[in-house]
């Protein structure tokens, strides 16, 4: 079964010395470190290519990419300043919004009709800003929601409950699971309405992996959120990332990039301007020019 | 003032041929917007669909009502596709003008003379239901009456009515069993955030497009009845306050429940039918002065509607998750 | 006292002659219960051959009659009672439809040994106007149809902009301008109906104060849905007209002034001075709205409102006081949309529901919230109505318009003008 992917909370490591000593987390992020960091840069096994993506709103350039590659297996962080164009290549990448030219490749597959749904149930899978917890169901129902290949969800089927029944009952337990992972078990039958932000988060995020995606895309999961839950939800971004699942996550604050990421890329006006490992990166002179929004008048790049 | 008879009359609309038709309206509308989220103005269009499509058939093309009936259901069902293509993917607000727009367009065109010799335009149509009522158990003498006081149908009217009020329980019944599914699951979860849905693998026009079949098919039955009780269709019983009267029944009674369409199906049609029963008997009272007589009388229908109107709003202002409907629940969409 | 008076004159600017109804009940047996009448042309063109149906208060038939060489025709009836007259146009002569206004179906009621007689307006353009006039004549028409939509449209435009309010009781708004400046015109005090207008201005901007500052203004600080919103727009629509039909009747009435008026000729075009004046008013009004927009303080703060009403608040604009405006505003003009399109279209409990769906659509296809795109989108409306009556029959020229939203929607969803939002 897929639950054993996650580990359980209780190996869940603390501090950055234990999970060093995974074995999984060694062979997985060594590769990266032997990545010479400049934009652009070609990597062994990327889950995600881009190429020449570009994407305006009037003459506003919010996406130009001219190449970037997202590393399998490890927690990638996207940082950049306001408008700096993150949410943008995010809906780009996840059917949301139509890029104006340019193309992509997920998990060695070109993507040629980019659809929100087909992207998620091909295995990539996101969050969004403002949670979208669905206020008017139930925290188990939500989760429910993320199982994929449902029976019951076909027309046909939905009215004969014993054609659905079975397949309902193991991905209640999944659910279950999850919940108790991410601390929403006692909230399990709540509307998820009633949760509070930080819940929701949380609850969006453990619906994410109901799927077990091979990518979860999570737009600002620390955004207006408090420090101590901040420091739980890195916790199960590690988490994620130790079973296997490749990571992106949107940050706006430098300081939370450090501790987690095992690769951070830089956006600026919708370009990447830098790339590479995090405490490389945020000491990186383009990138605080960048964040202090003075203008540099050399490339970028 | 005889409460008696203003209570039968009332009785009588809210268990009668009307409160059916209003029901499975409501039960069609409740599918697209109580548990899909869809703003549907038009629900109007496939009960119109419905009722002429077997009108039709038979009236114009001469075939058995039993082929009608199932040719106004699939008018309504291509309706729907017709429709659902090149909206779904609006905007709540738009969806809402573009499908009161297509219903507006339906009735123009059916009720032009240049359609005379299809529906019969402006004439309107009437056909023999014939087929239907020889199936009537009911004795139907010009004597034969069921029920107390004015609370009371004839024999065809009988027919009719347990026709319909089966039709509207296993309807009901049906309903809840898609929508307790994890298929219903979907719908729910398209109503609250349709990216979310989006964002977890589902298609979200295709399940959209399946509710508004459904529903379309549901509300082409109230269509059907509506032919058959009339014996016929005409133009002007299909404009947009009818699906406007359809949202009233359904927040009356709670959206998104499984009982709440027929109930407030019930209750529109007995309170209606209760203002302007009392209006009438109001209006002969002795003690009246005759100016208020004057005004009252005939004008009862229009101030009975007009009090629906009043209602829709008193309704959202206080009691918004309708009767049977879950205060805190309806408080959720707030936040 | 309430029949509708003839109008000449009115409509798409077509010379239009009437069929007077047969006053007598020429060979027919006296004390005998029926319809009769006769379908005429001016003085001297009768017609002949054309089919008039009865049918009873059920819509059963009750009987059938071809009108005679001198375009009489009756039908006997059974009984006294209410029945419904329809003519087959399809049997009038080529060229010849029935006259703007008029319905093929026409209720009348027989009292038992009476004939009653029935009229069918039919007319036809007046003979050798070439293709190009009634063309420029339609263009016109849907001109100022399509300022009057845009005029109507401006509150309903601004009010969704500032608030997000989509009301659905704009189209009575609308009824009402028409509605009183009809009482002050004819019932109160017979004032003229330019001072009528000035005055159902003040009413209705006072009436948007009301509605405003009495029911939508603590609606918002008690932050109801968006849907409960338009429902209760929907119930106050619908009490709306059913006010007026309690009141005001369901027979269409026009005002008194200026209904027969001698045409000015312009190149193709021949316009009553009522039209020239419609259009004036109207387009001093949209750009008086338009540069206040643009230029004053209060549109600066309008916009300001549209875009971000909280950071609105914040900024020091009081927004209450901006919406207010907005509706008083926005009420006023969609008022005199109404007298406008009374002047045009006789007034009836439905003439503001009717508009209000050409209303929406004329944003849509602008693009929510776009003010120069509702002006345009009001005016292709205006226009697609008027022209299409040059190839199809008037009675369906309210199918093109909204067929035309639904076309643009299909291509374009977020309108001519609009700008997709982002997601996220």
């Amino acid at each position: 079964m897929p639950a054993d992917r996650i580990p359980s909370k209780e190996s869940a490591p603390d501090d950055r010395s234990s999970f060093m000593d995974s074995a999984r987390r060694t062979t997985e992020v060594e590769p990266i470190l032997t990545v010479h960091p400049e934009p652009g840069v070609a990597k062994p096994n990327p889950i995600l290519t881009m190429d020449g993506l570009r994407r305006s709103f009037g003459g506003l350039t919010a996406v130009d990419i001219d190449h970037l590659e997202i590393e399998r297996g490890i927690v990638t962080a996207l940082i950049g300043p306001n408008g700096a164009g993150k949410t943008t290549l995010f809906n780009l990448l996840t059917g949301f919004d139509r890029a104006d030219r340019g193309s992509w490749k997920f998990d060695g597959h070109r993507v040629t009709s980019p659809s929100p749904d087909r992207l998620a149930r091909r295995g990539m899978v996101r969050t969004f800003q403002l949670t979208k917890s669905l206020a008017k169901l139930s925290v188990l129902q939500n989760m429910l929601l993320g199982a994929p290949d449902q029976i019951g969800e076909r027309l046909w089927a939905a009215p004969f409950r014993y054609l659905w029944r079975d397949q309902e009952r193991i991905n209640t337990e999944r659910a279950d699971e999850l919940l108790e992972q991410f601390n929403l078990a006692h909230m399990r039958d709540e509307m998820a309405g009633t949760l509070s932000g930080g819940q929701r988060k949380l609850l969006e995020m453990a619906r994410a992996l109901m799927s077990d995606p091979a990518l979860v895309m999570l737009d600002e999961p620390m955004a207006g959120v408090n420090p101590a839950l901040a420091q739980s939800l890195l916790g199960h971004i590690t988490q994620l990332s130790l079973s296997g699942v490749s990571v992106v996550y949107i940050v706006h604050d430098m300081d939370l990039v450090s501790g987690i990421s095992d690769w951070v890329v830089v956006l600026a006006q919708g370009r990447v301007i830098a790339e590479g490992g995090p405490w490389k990166v945020i000491h990186d002179d383009v990138v605080i020019d960048a964040y202090l929004g003075r203008r540099r008048t050399g490339t970028a790049s | 003032m005889d409460f008696d008879i203003i209570f039968g009359n009332a009785a009588r609309a809210a268990f009668g041929p009307e409160a059916i038709i209003l029901a499975l309206a409501a039960i069609g509308l409740n599918i697209h917007f109580g548990f899909t989220g869809l703003l549907n103005f038009g629900q109007v269009g496939f009960i119109m669909l419905g009722a002429y499509g077997t009108s039709v058939a038979v009236a114009t093309f001469g075939w058995s009502l039993w082929v009608g009936i199932p040719i106004g259901l699939f008018l309504a069902l291509a309706l729907a596709v017709a429709l659902g293509i090149p909206t779904l993917r609006l905007h709540a607000v738009m969806f809402a003008i573009v499908t009161i727009a297509a219903a507006e367009i339906i009735r123009i065109l059916i009720g032009s003379t240049d359609a005379i010799g299809l529906t019969g335009g402006p004439l309107s149509v009437s056909f023999d239901a014939g087929a239907f009522f020889d199936l009537n158990p009911y004795a139907d003498g010009p004597q034969d009456r069921y029920g107390v006081g004015t609370f009371a149908f004839t024999g065809q009217q009988m027919w009719v009515i347990t026709v319909g009020w089966v039709l509207v329980a296993l309807v009901s019944f049906g309903v809840f069993l898609i929508i307790r599914s994890p298929w219903g699951r979907v719908l729910k979860s398209i109503r609250e955030d349709q990216d979310a849905a989006r964002s977890l693998g589902k298609n979200v026009f295709s399940y959209k497009m399946q509710a508004l079949m459904i529903g379309g098919v549901i509300g082409g039955m109230a269509g059907v009845i509506d032919a058959i009780k009339t014996s016929g269709a005409d133009p002007n019983g299909f404009r947009p306050q009818v699906t406007f009267y359809t949202y009233t029944a359904l927040l009356l009674g709670g959206t998104a429940t499984y009982l709440g369409p027929v109930l407030g199906a019930i209750l529109f049609w007995f309170l209606r039918e209760w203002i302007e029963s009392f209006l009438r008997q109001l209006a002969a009272e002795a003690w009246l002065p005759g100016a208020i007589a004057d005004f009252l009388e005939g004008s009862e229908g229009i101030i009975s509607v007009g009090m629906v109107g009043l209602a829709l709003v008193l309704l959202m202002l206080f009691r918004p998750q309708g009767i049977t409907g879950n205060r805190i629940e309806m408080q959720l969409d707030a936040r | 006292m309430r029949r509708g008076k003839i109008l000449l004159g009115l409509a798409l600017g077509l010379l239009m002659v009437l069929a007077v109804p047969a006053l007598a009940q020429d060979g027919a047996d006296p004390g005998q219960t029926q319809l009769n009448g006769t379908i005429r042309f001016g003085f001297d063109q009768f017609f002949e051959g054309v089919t008039i149906t009865v049918a009873d208060s059920s819509g059963a038939e009750v009987g059938q009659a071809a009108t005679d060489a001198d375009g009489r025709w009756s039908v006997p009836v059974p009984g006294p009672g209410a029945y419904r007259v329809s003519i087959d146009t399809g049997t009038l002569p080529e060229g010849i439809g029935l006259r703007e206004g008029q319905e093929s179906v026409v209720d009348a009621a027989v009292d038992a040994g009476q004939s009653r007689a029935v009229v069918f307006a039919v007319g036809e353009a007046p003979k050798g106007t070439p293709f190009g006039e009634r063309a420029a004549q339609t263009v016109f028409n849907g001109f100022k149809f399509g300022l009057i939509i845009a005029m109507s449209a401006i509150g309903l435009s601004l009010i969704y902009g500032t608030t997000g309010l989509v009301n659905f009781a704009h189209g009575e708004l609308v009824t009402f301008g028409a509605v009183i400046a009809w009482y002050f015109n004819s019932s109160w005090g017979e004032l003229n109906l330019i001072v009528a207008a000035v005055l159902t201005v003040i009413v209705c901007g006072m009436l948007g104060a009301g509605l405003e500052s009495g029911l939508f203004r603590p609606l918002r600080t008690r932050r109801l849905g968006i849907f409960q919103l338009v429902v209760i727009t929907i119930g106050l629509s619908l009490l709306g007209r059913q006010l007026v039909q309690l009141f005001f009747g369901a027979e269409p009435l026009p005002y008194r002034d200026f209904q027969v008026q001698e045409r000015w000729e312009f190149g193709p075009w021949a316009v009553t001075p009522r039209e020239v004046a419609t259009i004036a008013v109207i387009l001093a009004a949209l750009v008086t709205v338009g540069l206040m927009l643009q230029k004053t303080r209060f549109g600066k703060a309008t916009r300001a409102v549209a875009d971000n009403a909280d950071l609105a608040a914040v900024s020091g604009i009081n927004v209450n006081r901006v919406v207010l405006i907005v509706w008083v505003m926005g009420a006023a003009l969609a008022g005199l949309g109404g007298v406008f399109q009374g002047l045009d279209a006789d007034i009836d409990p439905f003439l503001g529901f009717q508009l209000l769906l050409l209303i929406f659509a004329g944003v849509e296809l602008g693009g929510l919230g776009t003010a120069y795109g509702a002006l345009a989108g009001s005016l292709i409306i205006g226009m697609s109505t008027e022209v299409s009556t040059l190839w199809i029959s008037p009675e369906l020229k309210f199918v093109v318009p909204l067929a035309a939203l639904i076309l643009v929607l299909l291509l374009r969803p977020q309108g001519l003008f609009g700008v997709k939002a982002r997601v996220g």
